[in-house]
């Protein structure tokens, strides 16, 4: 059975076991990667995969089932399961989403580039083997690149309901990945560099090989620096990783839950008046652009934070319900998840510093590029604990490259402590369009 | 869960279109998960997962797919385009499938399916109860119980078919706790290569108090002030620092590479005497243990440092040939989704004889890390970095005050001749390990011990 039957026989068999408050969402995914090592093609991956994940709302109470076998009789299976499991669920008020109109066309959203179908194994290999070859000519310092990969997927989704909810869409984009190792005497160090696009560029994989080591390079030398507070620059790259750890304490299920320091905080100043967070679903050939949420609700562009002011907790439809508010179209799920809350492509406005002119604004600070784990930061205190490496500034020049350090702050205090915003967005596939910040009040140890 | 004479096929596809070496691996898994939070259950998920993964090699290039459609001519299709990608080797004969018997040393005593949902929500609440009963500044209680039923099928070319099961159960419980600056977490996760009876003799009493008070108590400490100082880590879970910072290097997957600090150093000494580290996958019900690996070799116990040499590296069938040594029946793999590749089992510091209260006395100034939250490393330059989830100043030779916000970070063959001390309270705990082919569960474990010198982040 295929992708469209699925959906549909999904809704035939809800209505002839008596079901008639289910949504099902079928997924599809194409994938193909090719790893490049010493030369060669190492490893060709090439997959299809197919799953049916359906939900049944039975008096309020919602219940999950998945399955990627798809035959009537597995359907039927997941089906019933699904009708059980929502017995032992604690009902909350909510209805199933009727169908509404979609607003946005979403061929604007540029999602889906037919080009990239038409790439092969050879292409991927040839884009590896020219990031491996750029790689090995930028430093004779390189003893290994232990990771070079080159992958492209399609991914279809179609979510119906018995609410007449019918709504499909697909995407497709291409990456690839380079990790190097350099060595010089006693000291190691790896560059990691990653490139992803829902276009195709056949220069990619050079840029991607020289970055990788000139990454590695540029902190092979590093060392500790002395503890103390001191303002820290968090580059294009880091801004977007770090920021993203505490978002969900935007989500109203995580403030009803107690996991959000937001709960009570609507309308109170949390940021610096500079600093507006925009959730925008529309933006074309962002990353998370959607005209529908996983529940069948239209998105639209929402203001997290306005001008250093909280304005809005983002909801779906059993979360907007504990509070008596409708979704703001933020549901997700996949097919063998439950609902959650998302956010989609999240903005703020870039500002007038390049990242020199950032690092030259305080007298001394810490250009932060890179950020190792992710175990030290708290979503729900806020807290931030965590080893990066950079480079140290001082009056405006780069003095030393940094490692073994750790910074220390709170995300709370660091929405209040932004001083300047750099001038560009990381220029990767991404759903975070977040420029570098420069921040005061981190601890750093060393 | 596939017919034989449909592997067979298979196989025979792959081998006459040059392959060395042909493989398949079924997977029919079935998942559960009951959530409770904020005193109500929240989602309940079932899952069916099926699906056929084909691995053909070239020497030693690998070709790897996967479909989640059985029919026969889908998955011929699926390998001829895997062999069409591949170049064509020094082919062997296939050899005839033979199903091979398997030693079952993990028993499910009472099947997930003959428990109702009622007793499950029954659990669920109880945890809540007792973790809120702890204290008034309780302010939220998560409690999860996932259950997996997974079926496995490998065949390959050599003539191997085997198949296995394996059923796993785990609690997660988290506790935040709330005293004026700030809500603050902590979670109990236990788990064990079994059956539902793992949940009717857990200790709900004994987690709910442990969850509650490490919240309890990080919602009242301070931060530490950070720098290099010596920490004595807590027995069980404190080991995920050897997982991730020595573990992970040991693993053919980043030795073939030549990415890690340990590549030729098997027979030197990389730790003081007093360290010995093993990772076994035989281990009774335990977390990271297998009959057999996603390969079909027998699960072994596999000594990794003794008396500070190191002795071995862990190995898949890739991993074994091109770093010359036996297979450690190490091959692991989230699901049929993932090749396999050399992993950890249940990877653990081995007792030593010092006391836990002559480490705590030997230090003037540092850190007791009693219980760790995750962490990760750069397995190619041993730089790793954790989180410490419950953490206590030492200061002149006793516990002081709790501090929180902690975060440990090193590289993992400079951390390890640091190890000075070791106990002999050695416990094991179960976590998930993440790597190129995907979530895995893995015990992680050690006795107490200390690190003379490792830099301490905080504020």
């Amino acid at each position: 059975m295929d992708f469209q039957q699925a959906s549909k026989e999904v809704l035939s068999i809800a209505k002839k076991i008596g079901l008639k408050n289910v949504d099902a969402l079928v997924e599809r995914t194409e994938e193909l990667e090719v790893q490049i090592r010493d030369g060669k093609v190492e490893k060709v991956e090439q997959s299809t995969s197919l799953g049916l994940g359906v939900r049944v709302l039975n008096e309020g109470r919602s219940g999950f089932a998945s399955t990627e076998k798809l035959d009537q009789q597995t359907i039927e299976r997941a089906l019933l399961k699904a009708r059980s499991n929502s017995d032992f669920q604690d009902p909350v008020e909510i209805f199933m989403p009727e169908a509404e109109s979609v607003q946005v066309d979403e061929r604007k959203l540029e999602l889906y580039h037919e080009d990239l179908n038409q790439l092969n194994v050879e292409d991927l290999s040839r884009m590896g083997l020219e990031t491996e070859a750029a790689a090995r000519e930028t430093d004779p310092r390189l003893t290994a690149i232990p990771y070079l990969g080159v992958s492209k997927n399609i991914s279809e989704r179609m979510l119906v309901s018995t609410h007449g909810v019918e709504h499909s869409e697909r995407s497709n984009q291409i990456g690839a990945y380079c990790g190097t190792l350099l060595e010089e005497g006693e000291r190691r160090k790896s560059g990691f560099e990653f490139w992803s696009q829902r276009k195709w560029d056949p220069e990619a994989g050079r840029r991607l090989g020289i970055r990788a080591v000139e990454k590695a390079s540029e902190l092979l030398r590093a060392t500790s620096i002395e503890s103390r507070k001191m303002p820290v620059v968090l580059d294009e790259y880091c801004s977007p990783r770090l920021l993203s750890m505490y978002f969900r304490g935007f989500y109203g299920e995580a403030a009803q839950k107690g996991t959000s320091r937001l709960k009570g905080r609507l309308n109170e100043e949390i940021a610096v008046t500079g600093l507006t967070l925009l959730d925008d679903p529309h933006l074309p050939g962002g990353g998370a652009s959607r005209t529908l949420d996983d529940e069948g609700i239209p998105t639209k562009p929402i203001k997290l934070i306005d001008s250093g002011i909280f304005s809005h907790f983002l909801y779906h439809v059993e979360s907007g319900a504990k509070e008596g508010l409708s979704s703001s179209g933020h549901a997700s799920r996949n097919y063998d998840s439950g609902i959650s809350t998302t956010t989609h492509n999240l903005v703020i406005e870039t500002g007038e510093h390049s990242l020199e002119g950032l690092c030259s604004i305080p007298e001394e600070c810490l250009l932060v590029t890179q950020l190792d784990g992710a175990a030290g930061c708290n979503p729900i205190s806020g807290d931030i604990s965590i080893g990066v490496q950079g480079f140290l500034y001082k009056n405006g020049q780069r003095v030393q490259p940094v490692d073994s350090v750790t910074i220390a702050g709170n995300f709370f205090d660091l929405l209040l402590n932004i001083r300047g915003f750099g001038d560009r967005y990381q220029p990767n596939l991404s759903s975070r369009f977040i420029p570098a910040l420069l921040v005061e009040g981190f601890s750093i140890s060393g | 869960m596939i017919e034989q004479e449909t592997l067979s096929k298979i196989l025979e596809h792959g081998i006459t279109k040059g392959a060395d070496f042909a493989e398949v691996f079924v997977e029919d898994s079935l998942t559960s998960s009951f959530n409770l939070i904020d005193q109500k259950i929240d989602q309940i998920q079932s899952s069916n997962s099926f699906g056929i993964g084909i691995r053909l090699l070239y020497g030693d290039e690998a070709y790897y797919g996967y479909s989640s459609d059985p029919d026969e001519a889908n998955l011929i299709k699926l390998t001829g385009n895997l062999s069409e990608s591949g170049h064509a080797g020094s082919s062997e004969s296939l050899r005839p499938l033979q199903q091979q018997p398997i030693e079952d040393i993990h028993h499910v005593a009472v099947n997930p399916e003959s428990v109702s949902g009622r007793e499950r929500v029954d659990l669920l609440r109880k945890f809540d109860e007792n973790t809120r009963s702890q204290s008034e500044a309780i302010q939220q209680v998560n409690a999860n119980m996932h259950e997996k039923q997974r079926k496995v099928l490998i065949a390959n070319s050599e003539g191997l078919l085997v198949e296995d099961s394996r059923d796993y159960a785990r609690m997660r419980l988290s506790a935040i706790a709330e005293k004026g600056d700030g809500p603050q977490s902590a979670a109990e996760s236990p788990g064990v290569l079994g059956g539902y009876e793992f949940f009717r003799e857990i200790d709900v009493e004994k987690i709910s108090r442990e969850a509650a008070e490490s919240a309890l108590l990080m919602a009242d400490a301070g931060y530490i002030e950070g720098g290099t100082m010596p920490v004595v880590l807590g027995n069980g879970f404190g080991g995920v620092i050897f997982h991730e910072a020595c573990g992970h290097p040991l693993e053919t997957e980043a030795i073939r590479k030549n990415a890690s600090p340990f590549c030729g150093k098997l027979g030197e000494r990389v730790a003081q005497p007093v360290l010995t580290a093993i990772d076994d996958g035989t281990l009774s019900q335990r977390w990271g243990s297998l009959n057999i690996d996603d390969e079909g070799l027998p699960s072994k116990r596999t000594v990794l440092i003794e008396n500070g040499v190191l002795k071995s590296y862990l190995s898949d069938r890739i991993g074994a040939k091109q770093v010359e040594m036996e297979r450690t029946g190490s091959a692991r793999r989230e699901s049929y989704k993932f090749a396999p590749v050399s992993r950890m089992r249940n990877t653990f510091i081995d007792n030593g004889k010092d006391s836990f209260d002559d480490m705590i006395a030997s230090v003037d100034f540092g850190l007791f890390a009693k219980k760790m939250g995750g962490g990760s490393v750069n397995p190619a330059t041993g730089e790793f970095n954790f989180a410490v989830q419950e953490g206590y100043a030492i200061r002149k030779g006793k516990i002081a005050e709790p501090v929180r916000g902690a975060t440990l970070i090193g590289k993992g063959f400079e951390v390890l001749p640091r190890i000075s001390m070791i106990g002999n309270d050695l416990e094991l705990a179960a976590g998930m390990c993440g790597a190129s082919s995907g979530w895995v569960p893995t015990t992680v474990g050690q006795p107490s011990l200390k690190i003379d010198s490792i830099l301490v982040g905080g504020r």
